[in-house]
């Protein structure tokens, strides 16, 4: 039978401060595991995240291609030559699939508008005969920008096609005039790839992929449990306990963690190496580390989300609305260098810049700390201070 | 106006029939066979936990919920497609469950009006008619610009219910607009529908989970487990079930209390109070009865009454043994924390939020082992009190003690020494009862020992045994409310704090959930302060605070707090007429400004029991109204309160025109 010496089991803590600490530890683990226990219990969020970190990392790898391929050509051939049909054929793949002749520039025009083709070249009568009079030619090419990415690295490659073909028929010609070799002035570039020698697209995707994950899922598992408590009221019954704001937060950071990483390793066992063949330059640990410290930065602004919303609803859409910029502009849908000024600076707020620095430099150049120190230093500031804001709207919201 | 005659000449008249009504959502049997019928004029009450089936029942008549079985026919028109659901919409008015959940909160008061008279092709003209004369009746025409979301909960009922009723339907659906809200608005709520029931001739079906408020109905039905129990009038309910109910005080009471169970199925304490139900209509013969079940128990104060409705649920309840939840096992007796002693001194306390003053100068005292009752509308500041005794928000001024720790620099150790159950259910639905019982332990610093031991101690004392690993979310509301205290008393604490635990909970359940708190209290010496929108359950309390505006403006035992309204305003009697609604302009003529319907019935206060008495009758009698019946009534905690804030609500309203 529960006695008084039940009591005094129950608040001894006047004791050493030794049994303070464990007593405190004792209550993070409770709340800790009581998080990973509900997590457990739903199971469509259980397949989501399993789908986000599996299947879904490999659908981008292998779907999202930011590189020319496959861009649908037009000829107009108004010269039927041999210079015409030697152009034609220097458009090749994967770059470019030829879809056929027009026999007139307005059609082309049509479907460029109508949108089934992509580049409309035009070759002038006379082409042939131009270049043998060594006359300057002109030929028209019309691209499709409505996409402008691939419109201008349309516009590029086929420029250079033509360039090339032109400074093969000056060549051939001086070579014609004159039987010895003579010397040229040239310069040509000779490019030396280094970290993914392959040009491999699908390990940047996958990665990046891998990130966008754990930004979302970092943000939104913890904040949807801390709001589901304030919904359900479970967090005032927490509150007249004798568990602290900071455990209550720390508790939901620390389980979700603890998934966020499980998840990642998933990723990166059945997805990144043996699918996409990523190379793990660097400590796979230290990767996991960071990761770790990135988690624990945007749960942080997760919870300070959390602490000024009332449902999960208006969790969802800060998440649109913080998540979003973030995603598309710390660098891993565009290149950082290529925004505007204010944009960066900006951005520097971001956490997500940081570990995306982290990661890549890890993964696929390979680098250690001796390098990346400046960033994961700024990286565990931004997470201080968004944890620190997060707990103090906690605390102020009920006092 | 046919309306008003219509209980005595339009039987046949049926709006709603429903037979042999199933309702399934996947594998669970919502409702199970159910037969009812409405008829023109009246209101038909569905009386039942929650859970039982009413809902369903309600959305189904209102065409707005397909069924697996059975027939509905309203105003004659089978409602089994689409096509016929819209064909009836036209005449019915349907009020979802919830405080406002029908209404837009961003809109005023007018606005939501004006949209649901638009959305019903009102006309300008009738609406105008029509709005003017129900924002008078329900005084909210003072509010007319005021966004929804900034009412208190009656006033959206109220607002609810003129949405609802502003096309003037021939059948009103109501699911549950009382609860919640509080005692005077239910009151006020209560005679609005009736006034404007009998003056345009509606019909009504409404749902409640309060069993005090069946009498309030023509006719009704009982739902327990999705199947009508019961049906019928109040008064052929009554009958069904005979017996008395003895009231009395004797001591020592647990012991009482131990004897009288073993011949009474209804044994209930109420302060000093003892209630019992005796299967008898016979009073001298239910008397004997106790006597002879107390043995050497002398009973003092005793008196026999005419059973409430609640009591003859209960003991239908009992009868049909449907309830497997009554735990044999009695809560063992823990360990006593001392009578002596206060657990709980609020002196002056003062909370501001911004420049409005949400409490102002409470005091109050509660000794270890006493159940103390806050109580008050919503909004009246209870929560409040309790969130500042617990620690979890700071008093502007004032101070506090609770367990022997100051509320002001020891909050710490107060929410070491304190349980908590807060208003809505607050553990983890989707845990299961070990685990959220194990949670609460780790959170308190349990060690394994003392871990297992208390997980027992609940277990038993909550009557959870064969629960443990089911999922709290699967639970029965009366089981979860047992957990809920279960996980409060993890700890042992000396004082229990209890926001309104019992919303939802079937009669039978929140007895059950009585009796532990009144174990608790006697036996182990915990300090229980607790607030209820329940008026009946009030009365299990030792004292009790009435809360108006942040104030204490009546407190005292439910003893002394009815005497103290019998001294002021005289006795409460109750009057059966033929003609109703007649009657309560005649007796208000007559000078008994307060009387009011109560259902069929009328209840008024008469300073001079005699003299009034026979002034009423007269009063009745000479305007040709035939009196069935004209009695006192024991006065309810609930006409105290309505009579405490209604004399407040005036004071108020002369001091702001003076």
């Amino acid at each position: 039978m529960p006695g008084p010496e039940l009591e005094e089991r129950v608040n001894r803590k006047d004791g050493s401060s030794f049994e303070v600490v464990r007593l405190w530890a004792l209550r993070l683990v409770v709340m800790t595991r009581k998080e990973l226990l509900q997590l457990g219990r739903d199971v469509p969020l259980l397949l989501f995240l399993l789908y986000s970190f599996s299947l879904s990392v490999y659908i981008s790898g292998a779907g999202i291609a930011m590189q020319l391929s496959n861009a649908s050509l037009l000829v107009h051939d108004g010269d039927h030559s041999e210079s015409s049909r030697e152009l034609i054929h220097r458009f090749r793949e994967p770059y470019f699939r030829f879809d056929g002749d027009v026999s007139d520039p307005k059609e082309g025009l049509a479907r460029l508008d109508r949108g089934t083709a992509m580049v409309l070249l035009d070759i002038p009568p006379r082409f042939h005969e131009s270049i043998l009079g060594r006359e300057p030619v002109t030929v028209q090419l019309q691209v499709d920008t409505t996409n402008a990415p691939q419109g201008l690295s349309a516009a590029a490659y086929a420029a250079r096609i033509v360039g090339g073909f032109s400074f093969d028929l000056a060549l051939s010609r001086l070579g014609a005039a004159s039987n010895n070799q003579m010397p040229m002035p040239m310069v040509e570039s000779a490019h030396r790839v280094w970290f993914n020698q392959d040009q491999d697209e699908t390990w940047f995707q996958s990665i990046s992929h891998i990130l966008r994950m754990i930004t979302l899922f970092a943000f939104l598992l913890p904040a949807a449990a801390l709001v589901r408590e304030k919904e359900h009221g479970t967090v005032e019954q927490l509150l007249v306990s004798p568990v602290t704001p900071l455990q209550i937060m720390l508790s939901k950071v620390l389980a979700m963690t603890l998934v966020i990483l499980a998840a990642t390793t998933l990723a990166m066992v059945t997805v990144l190496k043996p699918v996409f063949g990523v190379p793990i330059k660097g400590s796979a640990s230290l990767f996991l580390l960071v990761t770790v410290l990135y988690t624990f930065t945007i749960a942080g602004l997760g919870l300070f989300a959390a602490t000024v919303t009332k449902n999960q609803a208006q969790v969802g859409m800060i998440a649109l609305l913080v998540i979003a910029p973030m995603l598309l502009l710390s660098g891993i849908t565009t290149p950082f260098e290529a925004m505007p000024p204010w944009v960066q600076s900006l951005m520097a707020l971001s956490p997500l810049r940081y570990y995306i620095d982290v990661t890549y430099g890890v993964l696929l150049k390979g680098v250690g700390l001796e390098l990346l120190w400046d960033s994961i230093l700024t990286m565990a500031l931004l997470g201080g201070v968004l944890f620190g804001l997060g707990l103090w709207r906690f605390r102020r919201q009920f006092a | 106006m046919e309306g008003k005659e219509a209980l005595q000449t339009q039987h046949s008249d049926t709006i709603v029939r429903v037979s042999g009504f199933v309702k399934r959502y996947k594998k669970d049997v919502a409702v199970d066979g159910v037969d009812l019928e409405v008829r023109r004029g009246e209101i038909y009450g569905l009386i039942g936990p929650d859970g039982s089936g009413k809902s369903s029942l309600m959305k189904a008549i209102a065409g707005v919920l397909t069924y697996d079985a059975g027939a509905v026919d309203v105003f004659g028109t089978r409602v089994d497609s689409e096509r016929a659901a819209e064909r009836i919409k036209p005449n019915i008015g349907f009020l979802p469950q919830g405080l406002g959940l029908n209404l837009y909160p961003e809109l005023s008061i007018e606005e939501n009006i004006d949209f649901f008279a638009q959305l019903r092709l009102v006309s300008d003209r009738d609406l105008a008619e029509r709005k003017t004369r129900l924002l008078a009746m329900t005084r909210l025409e003072r509010f007319r610009d005021r966004p929804m979301k900034n009412l208190s909960g009656g006033m959206k009922q109220k607002l609810g219910l003129i949405c609802t009723l502003i096309h003037e339907p021939d059948l009103a659906i109501l699911d549950e607009p009382t609860t919640g809200v509080d005692p005077v608005s239910r009151r006020d709520f209560w005679s609005i529908l009736t006034e404007l029931l009998q003056e345009k001739g509606m019909t009504a079906l409404v749902s409640t989970a309060y069993m005090d408020e069946a009498a309030r109905f023509h006719r009704l039905s009982f739902l327990s487990r999705g199947k009508v129990l019961v049906s019928g009038t109040p008064m052929e309910v009554q009958t069904l079930v005979p017996g008395s109910v003895v009231t009395f005080e004797t001591t020592p009471q647990v012991q009482a209390i131990a004897r009288l169970k073993q011949s009474f199925k209804q044994v209930e304490s109420l302060g000093p109070l003892l209630h019992v139900f005796t299967p008898t209509a016979d009073q001298s013969e239910a008397r004997l009865q106790i006597n002879t079940a107390l043995g050497d128990l002398v009973p003092t104060a005793l008196r026999v009454d005419e059973p409430e409705l609640e009591d003859v649920f209960v003991a239908l309840l009992l009868q049909k043994a449907e309830h497997k939840e009554t735990s044999d096992a009695q809560p063992t007796a823990e360990a006593g924390h001392g009578r002596d002693g206060l657990a709980i001194e609020a002196e002056g306390l003062i909370r501001d939020f911004g420049s409005f003053r949400a409490v102002d100068r409470v005091s109050f005292q509660v000794k270890q082992g006493e159940i103390f009752g806050l109580l008050g509308a919503n909004g009246a500041g209870k929560t409040t009190v309790i969130k500042m005794l617990n620690g979890i928000l700071l008093p502007t001024g004032g101070a506090g003690r609770v367990a022997g720790a100051d509320m002001r620099t020891a909050a710490g150790s107060i929410k070491e020494r304190i349980g908590y159950m807060s208003q809505a259910f607050s553990l983890y639905l989707d845990l299961t009862v070990e685990e959220n019982i194990r949670l609460f332990a780790g959170i308190y610093g349990l060690d394994k020992r003392a871990m297992s031991e208390r997980y027992r101690w609940i277990i038993t004392m909550a009557g959870l045994s064969g629960y443990e690993s089911s999922l709290t979310s699967r639970l029965p509301m009366g089981v979860r409310q047992r957990l809920a205290l279960g996980c409060a008393l993890v700890h042992n604490p000396r004082v229990l704090f209890l926001d309104e635990p019992t919303s939802g909970v079937d009669p039978i359940g929140r007895r059950h959930f009585w009796e532990i708190l009144s174990r608790l209290a006697r036996e182990a010496g915990v300090a229980i302060l607790i607030t209820t929108h329940y008026m009946s359950e009030a009365e299990h309390c030792d004292n009790l605070a009435l809360m108006y505006a942040g104030r204490i403006v009546a407190e005292g035992s439910p003893v002394d707090m009815k005497r103290q309204v019998e001294h002021e305003a005289g006795r409460l009697f109750e009057v059966v007429a033929e003609h109703p609604a007649k009657a309560l302009v005649h007796l208000r003529q007559a000078g008994f400004h307060r009387a009011a319907l109560f259902g069929t019935k009328l209840h008024f206060f008469c300073r001079d029991p005699v003299r009034d008495r026979d002034c009423a009758r007269h009063a009745l009698e000479g305007s040709g109204v035939r009196v069935i019946s004209l009695h006192e009534r024991p006065l309810s905690l609930e006409d105290v309160f309505v009579y405490r804030v209604m004399a407040l609500e005036q004071a108020a309203k002369q001091e702001a025109a003076a």
